[in-house]
């Protein structure tokens, strides 16, 4: 009896150590970084929208003033107007695009990958003033130059109307509903086009019968992101929404935060956008969780390439416009505007000047400063939610804890989050006592890391899908420990995809405006809070002339990252 | 034309060089010597302020990294109600990070005083400061940096001068729809007391008369001087003098109009807040803004001279020959966050 009973003991002892194991105190560490990075700023913010000022009782009052005005309740409908109306445009845009890309022998593939690309890089409110010196409706360059050759004297295109401003925002948009769509159009095999074919479908019907009708999962997935990302816009609107006249949500959240601070209402006045946000996601999951039978049959399936004839030329123009548009143009007048003196007076040897790139490098007490901030704040926020999110996905995907589902939601959670809605929560639960992280580095990085969490977690699950645990328990069966298997074996395997991730995170954060606009102190601006400052004066001469010092340092970090990662980094859909 | 203006520039430039460098070294003041020796030890000092343009501002921070060495300005410019948003912020989270907090509203000093958010200090130099800036606060909790001349400018390419308006009332004439350019009272300080005087002086249907001419509406006072450059819009409505001379000088057609009824005369001043993080840097600062120093260093780009001993700048017209309109600062506290509210219901932002 005894005999038998030791060994028993035996054999549960080291099991229990087993449980000790350190990935144990790692999924609690996790649990309480996820917990402050993401749990408590949006509890802190829905907890006080229901709070008084000071005292801290209970009211509705927040609620009742924020929705108790004509206007507020209008810049409510002003977002969600303008974001179905830039989604729209945005799916217009680019599902064109995405089609003659993955399924047409259209020529100028790499041309229009590289549009999508720059488009996706460059900072959406860069765009908007680069719109404003293009068209305005009385100096605009576009405007101008349509007076001239037609004697015309009303403008062509006027870009403080609401149109505009939708327009403005869905040029740099749309990339994400061409990476949506075109990912879903590759999946799908030629043969169900010859079935349509065979049965009388001209190219034409069967794009619209077959092919569209496939993906219509994926352009409602990237519309509703675009809708998302929209709303949740700061810097657009307010460069271009206060001449237009447009207040929208996040515009009036800015106001709240005008003396007297009422934190409590901006927080009871942001809680529907979140709603509407989680709605939509919901949506989302819906539809997108159909494209398992839609398109992807297990099968194999040839792919070729429609021959379109003539027709492939009337493609490429569309997709050269849209370079254009997006990039082209904006980009031309802003490096015009950052070398003139006065960049209404256009291009001559006589407006050519350093001087607003020396004001900014050597002059300006702040814009070096910034530049650094920016540099360092977006690494940093970069390597947390990098590693952070490794350590969940590797948990979730293996399954090493009872409740590792519970640690992927919260990863994924500020993704249905918008930006100034994350800062007004980090606001609420930190800048104050007891922590009072107000006006520090640390207080942005955190806001950062949190916001692009979910970009590193994704990144990370998929990697970690792909390295089957066979090549880790091969190292564990050898004596190795889990975390020491996991340095050994699986990081080096997830390198490259890391630095991935890590580097969309740097590039999203480095432009990132609307979750820094609340949280910044007088040494911690970051480039776009600094541009957004600049552009008040309306000098866009010296704003453009930072805008481009932005725009070389994003380079620079695409190439590295197309060097180390490949040239498909950014826009890979995972 | 532009080369009389080239050479204009030179000459001053000449001469404001030799000044500068004359006031920079010019001798402290006891109590001036005294706040730097402290101020060496704190070595820094933040600097919010929506008075002087981006570039005045700079010029200022500079002016004093030179005249103290050892003690740094960190310049944060933005629009003053925007300054003052963001020390609202930093109360509210009970974090100190201002030093010095300059505001073109006067209203925001009457509020902080009441508050007790204001510390007590009178500099040395402000007694050299032109007469109606001297005391803005009998208490000293806040002293005068800054004379501000808002009125209006117009590009000459799109309005000749004949054609121009002459007053503040000229304006709402249907002729100037869609010609008008202006800033916006919930970020410039100078448009709120802009929009206040108005208010008092023609009734509150100004606004509302004026909004029918849909003016093109910035953030800053400053905006409607590059939509006039650009040539986007004729007239711009209460501009800075500084920077519509500015402007100008570097070769754009504009041209200032003074209203017959006077123009507005920011005559704003700052304060140390009771959390600032350096008091003592704040204080030298306080003396620096009083003193020749930063009026000299302003001056260069046309801002006006607040000491008599220091010339006005090139190109605007004396202020005692212009007649300057100004809401008191009591009214200025009461009266700027009405008309802004009201500003946002007719104009929708």
């Amino acid at each position: 009896m005894s005999d038998a009973a030791l060994p028993a003991a035996q054999v549960v002892r080291p099991s229990r150590l087993r449980r000790l194991e350190p990935v144990t105190f790692l999924w609690i560490v996790l649990i309480a970084a996820l917990l402050v990075l993401v749990a408590a700023p949006i509890l802190k913010m829905v907890v006080i929208s229901f709070e008084e000022q000071d005292t801290g009782v209970f009211t509705i009052q927040n609620y009742v003033t924020a929705y108790g005005r004509a206007r507020y309740l209008e810049a409510l409908r002003n977002s969600l107007m303008l974001g179905t109306l830039s989604a729209a445009i945005s799916v217009v845009i680019a599902v064109p695009m995405a089609w003659a890309v993955s399924r047409t022998d259209m020529p100028g593939k790499g041309f229009t990958w590289a549009t999508v690309l720059a488009a996706f890089i460059m900072p959406p409110y860069l765009g908007a003033i680069g719109w404003i010196l293009l068209a305005g409706p009385n100096s605009g360059w576009i405007n101008v130059a349509w007076r001239d050759l037609t004697g015309a004297t009303a403008p062509l295109v006027n870009v403080y109307t609401f149109t505009g401003m939708a327009f403005v925002i869905a040029l740099h948009s749309f990339p994400l509903v061409f990476i949506f769509v075109k990912s879903a159009l590759d999946l799908i095999s030629s043969e169900m086009e010859d079935a349509a074919n065979i049965l009388g479908g001209g190219t034409w019907v069967t794009m619209r019968r077959v092919t569209l009708p496939l993906v219509w999962p994926s352009i409602m997935g990237g519309f509703i992101l675009i809708f998302l990302e929209t709303i949740a816009l700061f810097g657009t609107p307010a460069i271009i929404g206060i001449p237009a006249r447009i207040n929208v949500v996040t515009t009036q959240l800015w106001q709240f935060f005008e003396d007297p601070v009422r934190v409590e209402v901006a927080a009871a006045f942001a809680i529907p956008l979140l709603l509407v946000t989680i709605a939509l996601i919901a949506v989302q999951k819906l539809l997108l969780a159909r494209k398992g039978f839609v398109s992807q049959t297990g099968k194999g399936g040839e792919r070729r390439q429609i021959k379109l004839g003539p027709w492939r030329w009337v493609l490429f123009a569309w997709c050269f416009a849209v370079a254009m548009l997006s990039v082209g143009k904006p980009l031309t007048v802003l490096l015009q505007a950052s070398f003139a003196k006065a960049w209404g007076r256009g291009f001559s040897f006589d407006n050519l000047t350093l001087r607003n790139y020396q004001f900014l490098l050597f002059e300006h007490d702040m814009a070096p400063q910034a530049v650094w901030n920016t540099v360092w704040f977006s690494g940093a926020s970069a390597t947390i939610a990098v590693v952070l999110a490794l350590l969940v996905a590797y948990i979730v995907v293996r399954r090493l804890m009872r409740f590792a589902d519970a640690l992927g939601f919260l990863a994924m959670a500020p993704f249905v989050i918008p930006g100034i809605v994350m800062a007004i929560g980090f606001y609420a639960a930190y800048a104050g006592p007891p922590l009072s992280l107000y006006g520090s580095a640390l207080l942005i990085i955190l806001a950062f890391a949190s916001r692009f969490l979910p970009i590193a977690y994704a990144s990370s699950q998929a990697a970690i899908r792909a390295v089957h645990p066979e090549m880790e328990e091969a190292a564990r069966i050898l004596g190795s420990g889990r975390l020491h298997a996991i340095r050994k074996v699986t990081a080096p395997l997830l390198k490259t995809s890391l630095l991935g991730g890590w580097l969309v995170v740097f590039i999203v954060a480095s432009r990132e405006l609307s979750a820094a606009i609340f949280l910044v102190g007088p040494r911690t601006r970051t480039m776009s809070v600094l541009l957004y400052d600049l552009t008040e004066q309306g000098n866009f001469e010296v704003v453009s002339a930072f805008g481009g010092i932005l725009l070389v340092i994003t380079l620079a970090i695409v190439g590295i990252g197309m060097k180390l990662v490949g040239r498909d980094f950014m826009l890979r859909r995972e | 034309m532009f080369l009389i203006d080239r050479r204009q520039m030179l000459a001053l430039a000449a001469w404001s060089a030799a000044a500068t460098r004359a006031w920079a070294d010019s001798p402290m003041n006891p109590q001036e010597r005294e706040l730097y020796e402290a101020a060496k030890r704190e070595g820094e000092i933040t600097w919010y302020t929506g008075q002087y343009s981006a570039d005045a501002s700079e010029a200022a921070g500079r002016a004093f990294n030179e005249r103290y060495p050892g003690v740094r300005c960190n310049v944060v410019r933005s629009t003053s109600q925007v300054a003052f948003q963001r020390l609202s912020q930093d109360f509210r989270a009970g974090v100190g990070q201002c030093d010095v907090f300059s505001s073109t509203n006067g209203g925001h000093y009457v509020q902080l005083k009441r508050q007790n958010r204001l510390v007590k200090f009178r500099p040395v130099n402000a007694d050299g400061l032109l007469p109606i800036l001297r005391r803005p606060d009998p208490d000293d909790y806040f002293q005068s940096s800054f004379l501000g001349i808002y009125l209006m400018g117009h590009n000459t390419n799109m309005v000749s001068e004949a054609e121009a308006p002459r007053s503040w009332t000229d304006i709402l004439d249907p002729k100037w729809k869609d010609k008008l350019a202006v800033g916006h009272p919930g970020y410039s300080g100078a448009i709120g007391l802009w929009a206040l005087q108005m208010r008092t002086m023609y009734g509150p249907d100004y606004l509302r008369r004026f909004e029918r001419n849909k003016p093109q509406v910035g953030r800053s006072s400053i905006d409607p001087v590059t939509m006039m450059t650009a040539g986007e819009r004729a007239v711009g409505v209460a501009v800075p003098s500084a920077s519509t001379l500015f402007a100008a000088s570097r070769g754009n057609p504009l041209k200032l109009i003074y209203p017959t009824e006077g123009v507005i005369a920011a005559m704003s001043p700052s304060g140390i807040p009771t959390n600032a993080p350096h008091p003592n840097a704040a204080k030298l600062f306080q003396e620096f803004q009083t003193g020749p120093a930063l009026s000299t260093a302003v001056r260069l780009l046309f801002n006006e001279s607040i000491r008599p001993d220091v010339p006005p700048p090139e190109g605007s017209r004396p202020l005692d020959q212009v007649t300057m309109l100004a809401p008191s600062l009591e009214e200025a506290e009461k009266g700027v966050p009405e008309v802004r509210e009201q500003w946002r219901e007719i104009f929708g932002v």
